[in-house]
């Protein structure tokens, strides 16, 4: 019983006993549940095979989401360089399978490693700089990746782009999709057990205060690296998955706007709140798609008064991006996640509480330089 | 070492460095990249005159810096196609400021208290909305663009030919330079803006407005983004959505954090001497192995290395 009280007081609440939801009140939870279940897993299915393709993309992009997270979420550094972790780890793969003939299996694990011995070289050279500097440095080194490391002819195949087959048992876009939700769980569950650990305590410690964190133990150097690593190694696998899913990567795409709506996306989708950097991810993969499926607003868009050409779906992200991100900024700090953080609670089994803003410390603006 | 000859230390490394690196390239015959890399390295340095501005008033990096230029670069293109040139210029420039002020207006105003990081993702986010629109209005093709002088063979250096475009590009650097030098130690607005850059406290307290005085210092440096851009972009031939952005506003970033990331004569410096070294990069032999744009490869290894091994700049004071 004791365990029972003092857990009580460890989250903070002064209302007695934890809240437990009864039978009656999981009932509708678990409706809502079944219908995001319904929507995620079995609409898809009867979804023609272009269109679970951007589905898929949409995973990749949450699993980005949650590797700048890290970076900007946990340890407060930002990264304007990540369109080159997420491309590296695509071309890796797409190498891996397609010129050393190995299985897709290893081309992810092998992805996932380049990515975080990428950011084990950048950081360890350039993590003594922190804040604007850091930025400014992994900004240089995307377009480093885009204009010398992609045109490595063995690696990206020349202009045509590197072929990335799916694996065998995934090589319809369906299936493969489940795939790619699997590794989007395996990446929120490691994300999830690394902020329980008492490093990833440390690196919210580092973020709060680096000068307090570091009187009390912890190697700020150490902690920030690590979540570079851990932060490179998603975006690897987000990069592969997203090679095997086009079937093709092309050398084209990677591109400094790509970095930019990787960083919208996070902060947008809300830091450090995993549902809203997914639906962040999801979101802006899925934008064009939305504009071509929702009845009338391809039309909208094209006769935007004043505008001579039509806002085309391709590019609507480039727009609609950054003016969502900087009304987030100015007016809602906490991005998706804190806006639905009332829903997510109550799927989670606590009261309904319109008024949750999540904890203070659940503010973009607390990031430091 | 005195201390008059260590206060010069910095301008005598980056003359030593521009002038090895110029002797270097005469030497190997590479004239001709060498006035493409100072005429380059101008425009870097006005560039990054702009991006020191706005930091010694803001305390921001100012991602939007580049496309500041690469609007004022459409809005010249399109004017053109209507009216004469020298006013569709100005009429660039109008736009440029209108845009910088906006920015400071919109997007820097209400984060006034945020942490610097939130102010660089927001000024990012204004390069990519910049970058969105001029896809959306025009396209993601590249345009040709004129230059304001079209004659090429007024002036021979080391045998190479200046055009009188580069000549221009060169003269109005060095006249922003030392003007904006008296504006900042002589004009009453000058020294209020310094002030208002180390108190800003202080500076309220005597009756300074400094939201107003960040206003004006977007759009001083929003028409400077715009410049560069105007004279050193017909240089290239074309241009595309962006263009600042992915070609300038790096090496210019580069260039500011080598002079100081506070100087404004470092901004200078350094802005010329990437452009050296940049033109180095790529006519050396040694370079000729690595795959890409050479040039950027360099850029990249030299701010690295001034972050590692000098973080203060040739310039700058080193932090207390």
């Amino acid at each position: 019983m004791t365990a029972v009280a003092s857990s009580a007081t460890d989250s903070g609440r002064t209302r007695g006993a934890r809240f437990r939801p009864s039978a009656l009140g999981w009932l509708p939870r678990l409706a809502v549940w079944a219908a995001i279940g319904y929507v995620v897993l079995y609409l898809p299915l009867g979804r023609p095979p272009t269109d679970v393709q951007r589905f898929t993309e949409g995973v990749a992009y949450a699993i980005v989401a949650l590797s700048l997270n890290v970076m900007l979420g946990y340890v407060g550094q930002i990264s304007l360089g990540h369109q080159a972790f997420v491309g590296v780890g695509a071309f890796t793969s797409a190498y891996i399978v397609t010129e050393q003939g190995q299985s897709f299996w290893l081309g992810v694990l092998v992805a996932a490693a380049v990515g975080g011995f990428q950011a084990l070289v950048l950081g360890g050279v350039s993590l003594r700089i922190r804040g604007l500097y850091f930025a400014l440095i992994t900004l240089s080194y995307g377009l480093v990746a885009e204009q010398n490391i992609f045109q490595i002819q063995e690696l990206t195949g020349g202009g045509a782009g590197q072929a990335a087959p799916k694996p065998d048992w995934f090589d319809t876009e369906w299936r493969y999709y489940y795939l790619a939700l699997g590794f989007l769980a395996l990446v929120l569950y490691i994300d999830w057990r690394m902020m329980r650990s008492k490093s990833g305590r440390a690196l919210l410690a580092v973020r709060e205060n680096p000068r307090v964190a570091s009187t009390f133990g912890i190697n700020v150097r150490a902690a920030t690296l690590f979540a570079f690593v851990v932060s490179g190694v998603f975006a690897g696998i987000a990069g592969a998955i997203k090679a095997h899913s086009d079937t093709q990567v092309s050398v084209d795409v990677w591109n400094f706007n790509l970095a930019l709506v990787f960083v919208i996306m996070t902060v947008v989708g809300g830091l450090r709140s995993r549902w809203g950097l997914v639906i962040g991810g999801g979101f802006f993969a899925l934008l064009p798609y939305f504009i071509e499926k929702i009845p009338g607003l391809e039309d909208v868009l094209a006769d935007i008064p004043l505008v001579p050409r039509v806002l085309t779906p391709e590019i609507a992200p480039l727009v609609i991006g950054p003016l969502l991100l900087l009304v987030n900024l100015i007016k809602f700090p906490g991005g998706i996640g804190q806006q639905i953080r009332p829903i997510t609670r109550w799927l989670s089994g606590h009261r309904f509480d319109i008024h949750d803003k999540g904890p203070k410390e659940v503010q973009i603006t607390d990031v430091r330089a | 070492m005195n201390e008059a000859l260590r206060a010069r230390l910095g301008w005598i490394v980056g003359a030593v460095l521009a002038v090895g690196l110029a002797v270097v390239l005469i030497v190997t015959g590479e004239e001709n990249a060498l006035v493409i890399g100072v005429t380059q390295g101008s425009a870097y340095g006005m560039v990054a005159l702009g991006l020191v501005l706005v930091y010694k008033s803001s305390g921001v990096f100012n991602f939007a810096q580049g496309e500041f230029g690469t609007v004022a670069l459409f809005v010249l293109y399109l004017l053109d196609f209507e009216t004469n040139y020298w006013l569709a210029m100005a009429g660039a420039l109008a736009v440029a400021a209108v845009m910088g002020f906006l920015t400071e207006r919109i997007v820097i105003r209400p984060l006034f208290e945020a942490p610097r990081v939130i102010l660089l993702v927001a000024t990012a986010g204004v390069a990519l909305l910049a970058i969105g629109v001029q896809i959306w209005f025009g396209d993601a093709q590249g345009k040709p663009i004129d230059k304001a002088f079209d004659r090429v063979d007024r002036i021979t250096v080391l045998g190479v030919q200046v055009t009188d475009q580069q000549l221009a590009l060169i003269v109005v650097l060095v006249a922003l330079a030392a003007l904006l030098a008296l504006f900042f130690t002589k004009s009453n607005l000058g020294l209020a803006i310094i002030g208002a850059s180390q108190e800003p406290t202080a500076t309220e307290l005597v009756g300074i407005s400094v939201k107003r005085l960040s206003s004006f210092i977007w759009v001083i440096a929003a028409v400077l983004g715009g410049l560069a851009a105007v004279i050193a972009v017909p240089n290239l031939g074309s241009f595309g959505p962006g263009i600042m952005t992915s070609q300038f506003l790096i090496p210019a970033f580069t260039a500011a954090v080598l002079g100081g990331m506070t100087s404004l004569p470092g901004a200078f410096v350094g802005g010329v001497l990437i452009g050296i070294v940049q033109s180095v990069a790529t006519s050396a032999p040694v370079f000729q192995d690595i795959p890409g744009t050479k040039s950027t490869l360099v850029v990249f290894i030299v701010l690295l290395v001034v972050l590692l091994i000098r973080p203060q700049g040739l310039l700058g004071k080193p932090a207390r």
